[in-house]
């Protein structure tokens, strides 16, 4: 079909253009592009302006892996079958507004996206036929504009007040309260932007644990904002680990925004190999090697007054041993990211190494907290 | 899909998005990235929410998520099990199904992985 052919030969064009090596895994979510490659497409697309702008320069990393924009168009009775046929031929997302654009009432547009291989006409046809429909519908493949969704997503972020006298800013808005904690971020594409039911759990915890002079160690810092949370409230030093490259990098950047000296925030980069509980019985050393490239790369043992890892429950349970070591006898550790409904299995793994154990909740995430037995 | 009466009570939906998405493995990055963030919705706070809910899986089995995003850029979203065809291709060890189903055979699975699938839907439906 000529028209296939067309479409055909345009993905196979991109694809020439296109210089990320990792592609032929098609695997969207990961892999990281070469920062130079990335650094090209944003100096076509930024738009320059005077005005204080969301800066997309500063935006790196597997956002620009290439996909295919495509809108379909087909009966509305058919569109929900057709939306799941398609994620199982190829699509990676398919979206249906409630008002959609097209004139003709009877039919819907499905936006959706694909990757660039394989052969978009061919998915569609395949979707088309595995649910009886006895037309291809049409199709139209967009090109362009695959930054926009980052500059809404990036819009979408206001100040957040966390607490009396504590403010989340993103760096693009003035902070509405001049006197407070502000906390200055571009959350960029990490985890922590504020907002989230276990960054404010961890907040709160925080400004009621640190005096002054502490050590705090944010195990899976993310963005950085509760190692920085901690320096405003009057830490001594803040160390943030992670194992997400994306998450050291805006974490250094939201540091430096908030005028934060690199000596007292440090940021490691540690291997995502998590460390399975039966490696400890082969001594402490081999605990260590999967956590440091070398010496002064991994957080030392019993060195930290106060840490918090707000992560997931799995990464919680296996590393519960590594993150309690690195607390000092007496200090207390803070753990969260967890659904209430998933506390049971948190406490039950935690009550070995913290007593003096406290919750707290707020919708339906979970926080805990407690002290490192002395005697372990 | 709503009824007139769920319409008239509940907050007026601004359109409907599924996507595949590995357990655990939720990032603000395409496909998740652009489905959502053309609607303004909070990609983080789903990214977080997704997988935290998926911490039970096995990770990176690529789940079918429905989102439902309202015009107040707030959202709703459930998780399903994999699709059918997703553990009849691993089963059966193969990446992509036949070029022309119908005529040529691409691989074959045994009874007792037809009879392990059906248990694991069986298990999810029930979840």
């Amino acid at each position: 079909m000529a028209v296939g052919h067309f479409f055909k030969h345009l993905s196979f064009t991109l694809s020439r253009r296109s210089m990320n090596p990792y592609r032929s895994q098609l695997i969207l979510y990961t892999g990281p592009l070469s920062l130079t490659h990335c650094k090209q497409r944003h100096e076509l697309t930024t738009p320059t302006s005077t005005k204080p702008t969301i800066s997309l320069s500063s935006v790196h990393g597997s956002i620009n892996s290439s996909y295919l924009s495509v809108r379909i168009r087909c009966p509305k009775h058919v569109a929900d079958t057709l939306s799941e046929a398609l994620l199982c031929f190829g699509a990676s997302s398919t979206s249906m507004d409630e008002e959609d654009g097209c004139k003709n009432s009877d039919e819907i547009c499905i936006d959706s996206t694909f990757p660039e291989f394989p052969d978009v006409g061919v998915c569609i046809s395949q979707a088309a036929d595995s649910i009886g429909l006895k037309e291809i519908p049409k199709y139209e493949i967009k090109m362009g504009g695959q930054n926009d969704w980052i500059k809404k997503y990036l819009e979408s972020f206001h100040p957040v007040e966390v607490t009396e006298g504590l403010w989340v800013v993103p760096e693009w808005r003035t902070p509405p309260d001049v006197q407070a904690t502000n906390i200055i971020l571009n959350p960029k594409l990490a985890f922590g932007t504020g907002e989230h039911p276990t960054t404010v759990l961890c907040l709160l915890l925080l400004q009621g644990l640190i005096k002054g002079d502490e050590v705090f160690l944010d195990y899976g810092t993310g963005s950085g904002i509760l190692a920085i949370a901690a320096l405003k409230f009057g830490a001594a030093l803040s160390v943030g680990i992670d194992i997400d490259p994306q998450a050291i990098e805006s974490a250094r950047y939201n540091a430096a925004l908030n005028n934060i000296e690199y000596e007292k925030m440090q940021l490691h980069l540690v291997p995502g190999q998590t460390c399975p509980p039966s490696m400890h019985e082969n001594g402490v050393g081999k605990d260590q090697t999967s956590f440091g490239a070398g010496p002064g790369l991994m957080p030392e043992k019993d060195k930290y007054d106060v840490v918090i890892a707000n992560i997931l429950l799995n990464p919680l349970l296996e590393l519960a041993e590594h993150i309690v070591s690195c607390a000092k006898p007496g200090a207390v550790i803070g753990i969260s990211g967890i659904l209430s409904e998933q506390l049971p299995y948190i406490i039950d793994r935690y009550s070995q190494y913290l007593e003096g154990i406290s919750v707290s909740e707020m919708d339906d995430w979970a926080c805990v907290s407690g002290s490192k037995k002395r005697n372990l | 899909m709503s009824t007139l009466k769920e319409i008239l009570t509940r907050r007026p939906v601004s359109a409907t998005i599924r996507l595949t998405v590995p357990a655990g493995g939720a990032k603000p990055a395409p496909p998740v990235g652009p489905a959502l963030g053309q609607y303004r919705l909070n990609l983080m706070a789903f990214c977080k929410d997704f997988n935290a809910r998926t911490q039970k899986y096995k990770p990176d089995t690529p789940m079918a998520v429905t989102i439902t995003a309202f015009k107040d850029n707030t959202f709703e979203f459930t998780v399903k099990s994999p699709s059918i065809t997703w553990y009849l291709k691993k089963a059966a060890g193969i990446e992509s199904g036949s070029s022309r189903p119908g005529h040529v055979e691409a691989s074959a699975v045994t009874l007792k992985h037809i009879y392990e699938i059906a248990k694991l839907e069986k298990l999810c439906l029930g979840l």
